[in-house]
């Protein structure tokens, strides 16, 4: 991830332009750094359009508006061969085949194939009407598109197609048959490449950058990173965690007034009076100190402690073990990985289950005979360990080694997630409360694994099908370089100064340090001390989403990633 | 009335004779039925005979047998169905059950858990109470909380979750808790028993879902190694224990021979004088006389089989004769259809007081008439529950929320403004009477519509029949996939669900289904989870609404006191009872709808009180458009099809009502509501030219004498009628041929099916028998009113009959005949689906119906083709035109039954009118 070789791409719905200042634009470009800004079809929106392409630098399509006119596939540059920067392994131009909508794909089949034969140069076809249908009362899906992708789409290879109208992580290889269209069957998992299903087949890789319905606007923009070998990763961003709006309590409304008075970006804010903000309306003097200091976070890279509590486990005389699990889904029937890093002796120690897959007990007793023998009075330590990590050790343990459970319910369990996000003791840097995102805004340096949470989980799961190895290195340096991009955020934050007037204001809710001791009590206690601790889960109960619960329903998805 | 509260043994009042006698004005004695009905005494069974002596010994009553037969077979650890009368004590079986698993269990030191879902919220905080009272008086350590959408958040929560022994629930809050079962590990573990109270409520749309969270909620209680108990308990339904085992797909034993004693009840049945009989003294007379003169145009249920006895609607006589019980020291219940009839018969009741005061000297005596429903809050309706229990209330007009089993005590009296449509529900509702042994006083006022009449005057239907069925259908697949999400999401989907959950064709094919959509991932040897937006159980809507909800506002510059506090408004209501310019009477007082927001993201209906003498009523439309054939296949001569389109429902005007009297101040004002549109699945079948030709021709004499639409006298009107009854009967039998409910489905019976056709798809030869994708996506961007979804639906009925009718003379060929049957629901069920492919066997149930039925009646009856839900009022309809359409349909009639009728090639050259109905 560190090494910046092909080009990216923005993808924006027009609702993200359209609705967004063109301030807050300006800072997603500038953040981002795309090499090209697509804005998605298949409806014809000219002003959201008009509008990206002056926010950026960058080039800017939108399909519905690209015809060539001349019977021709639009072409779009995203990198050509000389403004690559790294000189190294990838200097190749890199372009999209783009079509205003699947009729005009159809009237002109040969164009297609001809942009097509340029490969590698032509990354993947964009197509944003391409889509897939749910008819439940049949039990089918359906590939909106594909007669025509048959018809004009080469057989015997995988041509990529890329559109807005699926969702940014959606990625299926379609083997149509020739011709008709006809579904021969859908590959779901991409890891370690696709394959064309036959010869006479046109094997269709769809890939969504649109928007993740049910998520409001936190998964609404996407960023594609492409290389030689066509989109080696989508990554999904909220719009409001740029420009103004990142900042805590300015919202859309709050940024509108700003901009009335020339307040455009966070330098600005930053040059703003507190008394000035606190003015606003819907405003307070706290809340004007609170924009302050977050701004002042997010540009200086630099985290703020919001009380003078301690952090969790930060006055016991030894310092938590980090923790974090691999799974192999969203929905677990195995624990396969744990590991554990210990800051004391900075160790680190994994269990991971690599030749018995059926048996989802053996990494977990090992992992307790260790937790409970060697360090019997330590306390863990998670990112959202509440919404993924404790939550399914805890049910795993319970039922495939039950003679562990009540030692297990009583090891202290700390959440650095919980203390400074959800009870709001720090403000951290990074766009995103992602541990990934956070770590990397603290200048932690990875070992770029290139993995992610549903990556590894997948991966184990073709190990438990078929048997066939994982590069078990990688994988394990991807949990434990998790577990150590938690210790390095603790330490940022154990150093960061703790705030001193503001403390007694914010902190009340969740108690001071006796919040430490008695979460070291076991979890029932721990749950009952700190009415905050549920608080997140309990809210999800409720049909109105408030900021907290849309936070943990976010957690609870992208839980393999460590959020 | 505290005297007569304070004497539990002491007969009602006032008995059905005395009622007739004392009614003030003539009734005729043909109109009044006085039936009654023997009571029952208790079958007992000593309770050391069934249950271990700590149990037995602090019960003071013995068991009925029914609760005796029950407990043995719980003992057996068989699952059970109790399906006997109201109040026959069957709480106290699984009551009984959950006390002896607690001291099973605490025997081995172990703990035992039970978990009660009840239909209602306000059933729940109810049987919390008695439940809690039985195990103090029982002295055992049991606790039992109520866990839902109303119980406190946060510690509350957790508390109940990690100490309860028993928590009461509803199945809403059971599909959200599953998400988060790790958190009810303890509950769920120890579970021993599932109780499913009143479960006979779970049919249709709803019980489909009831049957699916059970089936996930049964997933996990197996993953925390739990394996409990159910007891069902049902009012008395036509097949418990077939629904009972479709409910949570395991052997049921029913036990329903019922011990607990009855009461002998007086059964009134009540059809309101005719009204120029009524005694002149009374102001009302003019003013409804009126109202039903003239104006059988009207979307109202118009008198259909005798114009000249136009009688009294059972919305002005019922309140009458609450009145007049509740006079004669009677506690009584009056069961309405709808809120707004509750609210205005309380109104209605006081009015007919003061209108006799010759006859009432004491106008204010047992007067106490209060309405209930659920649009009350909470406490409100706890108040007035309690008053009930206590005497302080002499009568309550309710509607159906007081039928299922919440303890108002021990009622004198029911009335029932018109038949409740169900003979379950009419048991169910008079079972509210009469408690123990005491004579018990039933009145059913008859509504002035053709099923009411039918009831009335063969009382036999209510006494001999079988109640009906319940219906659950788990072969929904547009149901199941919804909750495949869900149980994904709760534990990853495995080959331990094969069987299990579903079988493994269906199961795969719908895992994926949802893995080409990017909801799950994973592979069923290892293990499928969900990765879709969050909370799927969030999007299963367990009434089948759209799910939109719409906020009650007050207007800006209202007290703040005058807030109605409503709860919020489903969509399908917002748009009949709650346009703009609608005055809705809520605990007695009136709000107009001042504004409607329909938009996203929070739609809402703001409100100001008033005080006006009107009420408002909408008039509903309905009508099928674009549809689009995607298989087909013939049946003889006659071609079947399958396909989507969209089904129009409009409340486009409103009429203006008066209070008293209900003559229609102001009529056809426009609701300025967009149509309720569903895109849905649909069955129709097309009638052969030459069958139909025949038929008309049979049939061209058929008049329906005051007929809307001046279309009276056309010469297709008796086919048509033929058509109509068909499409009635059709859905009638549905169920029993087909897992399906009725009330789920809806029909069209057209001349011009045709036009209610998308005009983008070509039509060779009459049929469109491949299945062309493209096509379909072609015809759906080119569709009479736009792509679907887009909301360019016509504005109102007119516009969206005027384009019927303007495709109908434009068509290239002569348009077929024939009727639609749709899912009345969005996005369809596969009701229509199943028809489909069962259509042969359905329609021969529906001859037979038809052909056995021995109401002689032309029209039919509610026993044949007539439905109680028809738009048009069951008009026209022709059984043996439609006996004749079906005989040709199944290929059952004889050789040249149609010849003699066969038009002269001359001939037949009447215009087809573009009729449909309903």
């Amino acid at each position: 991830m560190t090494a910046r070789a092909g080009a990216t791409v923005l993808a924006l719905p027009p609702s993200a332009v359209a609705d967004r200042p063109m301030a807050t634009l300006e800072d997603l470009g500038r953040t981002l750094e795309p090499d090209a800004v697509w804005v998605l079809g298949p409806k014809r929106e000219p002003q959201a359009f008009a509008r990206a392409r002056s926010a950026f630098d960058a080039p800017a399509f939108h399909p519905p508006l690209e015809t060539a006119g001349d019977g021709t596939l639009h072409r779009q540059v995203i990198a050509d061969s000389s403004a690559d920067e790294t000189g190294g392994i990838d200097t190749e131009p890199l372009e999209f085949a783009v079509t205003p909508n699947l009729r005009a794909l159809e009237a002109t089949p040969t164009a297609v194939s001809s942009a097509l034969a340029d490969r590698p140069a032509v990354a993947a076809l964009v197509c944003d009407d391409v889509t897939t249908t749910v008819r439940p009362t049949a039990l089918e899906t359906r590939l909106e598109g594909a007669e025509v992708l048959a018809d004009a789409l080469p057989t015997g290879t995988v041509t990529t197609v890329l559109t807005g109208s699926e969702p940014a992580g959606y990625d299926a290889v379609w083997h149509l048959e020739s011709g008709t269209g006809a579904i021969r069957g859908v590959d779901h998992e991409a890891i370690g490449g696709v394959e064309p299903l036959a010869e006479d087949c046109v094997s269709v890789r769809v890939r969504g950058a649109g928007p993740t319905e049910g998520y409001g606007n936190s998964r609404s923009i996407a960023t594609l990173r492409l290389t030689a070998d066509g989109v080696a990763s989508v990554e999904t961003h909220k719009v409001t965690d740029f420009g103004l709006e990142a900042v805590d309590g300015i919202g859309p409304k709050t940024a509108e007034r700003l901009a009335d008075r020339g307040v455009t970006t966070r330098a600005d804010l930053l040059e703003t009076p507190v008394q000035t903000l606190a003015d606003l309306p819907g405003s307070s003097p706290d809340g004007a100190r609170r924009m302050h200091q977050h701004a002042r976070v997010l540009e200086t890279g630099e985290p703020r402690r919001l009380t003078d509590d301690s952090l969790p486990g930060e006055d016991w005389s030894t310092p938590p073990l980090c923790l974090d699990i691999e799974t192999d889904g969203l929905s677990p029937t195995i624990l396969w990985q744990i590991g554990v890093y210990d800051p004391a002796s900075d160790s680190y120690q994994a269990f991971v289950e690599r030749s018995d897959p059926s048996d989802p007990g053996r990494v977990l007793e090992a992992f307790c005979d260790w937790l409970l023998g060697v360090h019997p009075n330590r306390a863990l330590l998670t990112w959202n360990g509440w919404g993924f990590d404790y939550r399914h050790l805890g049910s795993f343990i319970a039922k495939h080694v039950p003679y562990y459970a009540e030692e297990w319910e009583s090891v202290p369990k700390l959440d650095l997630y919980l203390w400074a996000a959800t009870d709001e003791h720090a403000l951290l840097p990074g766009r995103t409360n992602k541990l990934e995102a956070v770590a990397d805004a603290l200048g932690y340096e990875g070992a770029g694994t290139g993995l992610d949470g549903a990556q590894t989980a997948a991966a184990y799961q073709r190990f438990v099908r078929t048997g066939e190895e994982l590069e078990w290195e990688r994988h394990e340096a991807y949990c434990e370089d998790d577990c150590r991009a938690l210790w390095h955020v603790y330490e940022r934050l154990r150093d960061a100064p703790r705030a001193d007037g503001v403390a007694a204001t914010l902190s009340s809710a969740a108690g001071s340090k006796t919040t430490d001791s008695s979460r070291s009590g076991g979890r029932s206690t721990q749950s009952s001390a700190t009415a905050t601790e549920s608080e997140p889960a309990e809210s999800r109960e409720t049909e109105r989403p408030t900021k907290r619960s849309a936070n943990a329903d976010e957690t609870e998805q992208t839980g393999l990633g460590d959020f | 009335m505290s005297d007569q509260r304070s004497k539990p043994q002491a007969d009602v009042p006032i008995t059905g004779d005395e009622l007739v006698e004392t009614f003030p004005g003539y009734r005729d004695e043909d109109d009044v039925t006085v039936l009654e009905r023997p009571g029952r005494s208790a079958e007992t069974v000593p309770c050391a005979e069934v249950l271990d002596p700590e149990l037995a010994g602090p019960l003071e009553n013995d068991l009925y047998t029914h609760q005796a037969a029950a407990l043995e077979a719980l003992a057996d650890d068989e699952n059970v169905c109790v399906a006997t009368s109201t109040s026959s004590g069957k709480t106290r079986i699984y009551a009984l059950q959950i006390a002896r698993h607690y001291l099973e269990a605490r025997a081995r030191d172990a703990a035992s858990t039970a978990y009660l879902l009840y239909p209602t919220k306000a059933l729940s905080r109810d049987q919390e109470r008695s439940l809690n009272d039985l195990y103090d008086d029982l002295g055992l350590d049991i606790t039992v909380r109520v866990y839902d959408g109303d119980t406190e958040r946060g510690e509350n929560r957790r508390r109940i979750r990690e100490e309860a022994d028993v928590i009461i629930t509803n199945f809403a809050g059971v599909n959200t808790y599953l998400h988060d079962h790790d958190r009810w590990a303890r509950f769920l573990s120890a579970c021993d028993l599932l109780v499913i109270d009143e479960s006979h409520t779970y049919t249709g749309v709803h019980g489909m879902h009831v049957a699916w969270i059970v089936r996930r909620l049964k997933r996990v209680l197996d993953y925390y190694g739990a394996d409990p108990q159910f007891v069902l308990t049902s009012a008395t339904i036509g097949n418990p224990g077939a629904h009972s085992s479709a409910l949570i797909d395991e052997p049921v034993t029913v036990v329903d021979e019922d011990g607990s004693p009855t009461g002998p009840r007086d059964l009134v049945l009540w059809n309101p004088p005719p009204k120029d009989r009524e005694d002149p003294s009374h102001d009302e007379r003019d003013e409804w006389r009126d109202d039903e003169d003239g104006d059988g145009a009207t979307s109202e249920k118009a008198p259909a089989d005798d114009v000249a006895l136009e009688r009294v609607p059972a919305t002005v006589e019922a309140p009458r004769i609450l009145s007049h019980l509740t006079y004669q020291d009677a506690q009584t219940l009056l069961f309405t259809p709808s809120r707004k009839l509750a609210e205005l018969s309380v109104k209605r009741a006081s009015k007919h007081r003061h209108d006799n005061r010759r006859y009432y000297a004491n106008p204010d005596r047992g007067s106490a008439i209060e309405p209930y429903h659920a649009g009350h809050s909470r406490t409100n309706r706890h108040g007035t529950e309690h008053q009930l229990k206590t005497g302080v209330l002499d009568g309550v007009a309710s509607t159906n929320a007081l039928e299922l089993g919440i303890d108002i005590g021990e009622m004198d009296a029911t009335v029932q403004l018109g038949y409740p449509g169900q003979r379950q529900s009419f048991w169910q509702q008079i079972g509210r009477a009469g408690r123990g042994s005491r004579r018990a006083l039933s009145v059913l006022v008859a509504e002035h519509r053709t099923l009411d009449q039918y009831v009335v005057n063969d009382p036999d239907y209510l006494l001999e029949n079988d109640v009906e069925d319940a219906v659950v259908d788990i072969d929904n697949d547009a149901v199941f996939a919804q909750h495949l999400r869900c149980a994904a999401d709760e534990l990853a989907v495995d080959e331990s669900d094969v069987g299990a959950f579903a079988d493994r064709d269906r199961l795969e094919r719908a895992v994926e289904m949802w893995r080409r959509a990017g909801q799950l991932r994973g592979h069923l040897e290892t293990g499928v989870s969900y990765v879709g937006p969050p909370r799927p159980q969030r999007s299963v809507s367990l009434y089948a609404t759209t799910g939109e909800e719409y906020e009650v506002r007050l207007a800006d510059g209202v007290d703040e006191r005058s807030d109605p506090e409503m709860e919020p408004l489903a969509k399908e209501r917002v748009l009949r009872d709650f346009h703009e310019g609608a005055v809705r009477l809520h605990q007695g007082q009136q709000y107009e709808v001042t504004a409607v927001e329909h938009g996203a993201p929070r739609p809402s209906v703001t409100l100001r009180p008033t005080d006006v003498d009107y009420y408002t009523r909408t008039r509903t439309d309905v009508t099928v458009l674009d549809a689009v054939s995607e298989e087909s296949r013939e049946v003889g001569e006659f071609t079947l099809h399958f396909g989507r389109g969209r089904v129009l429902v409009y409340h486009g005007t409103y009429d203006k009502v008066a209070v008293h009297g209900g003559k229609k101040r102001e009529q056809g004002i426009p609701t300025d509501n967009p149509p309720l549109s569903m895109e849905t699945q649909l069955c129709w079948l097309e009638v052969p030219q030459n069958v139909e030709d025949a038929l008309i021709e049979k049939y061209r004499d058929v008049s329906v004498p005051d007929l809307e639409d001046g279309l009276a006298d056309t010469a297709h009107l008796g086919y048509a009628g033929g058509l109509h009854a068909a499409e009635h009967a059709t859905i009638g039998v549905a169920p029993l041929e087909l897992m399906v409910d009725k009330r789920d489905l809806g029909g069209l019976a057209t001349l011009t099916i045709d036009s209610h056709l998308d005009r983008a798809v070509g039509r060779e030869g009459g049929t469109n028998t491949n299945t062309d994708a493209d096509a379909d996506a072609e015809a759906r961007n080119e569709s009479t009113f736009g792509a679907p979804g887009s909301d360019d639906a016509p504005r109102n009925i007119a516009a969206a009959e005027a384009t019927v009718r303007e495709i109908a003379q434009g068509l290239e060929r002569t348009p077929a005949s024939g009727w639609f049957i749709y899912d009345g629901i969005e996005g369809g069920l596969g009701f229509a689906r199943a028809i489909y492919e069962n259509y042969e066997a359905v329609a021969e149930r529906a001859r037979d119906l038809i052909a056995d039925c021995d109401c002689g009646n032309v029209g039919g009856c509610p026993a044949c083709v007539m439905d109680e839900q028809c738009g048009n009022d069951n008009r026209p309809l022709h059984r043996e035109a439609a006996v004749d359409v079906l005989d040709q349909l199944l290929g059952d009639a004889d050789e040249g039954a149609l010849a003699a009728h066969r038009p002269d090639e001359e001939h037949g050259g009447d215009r087809r009118p573009p009729l449909f109905y309903a």
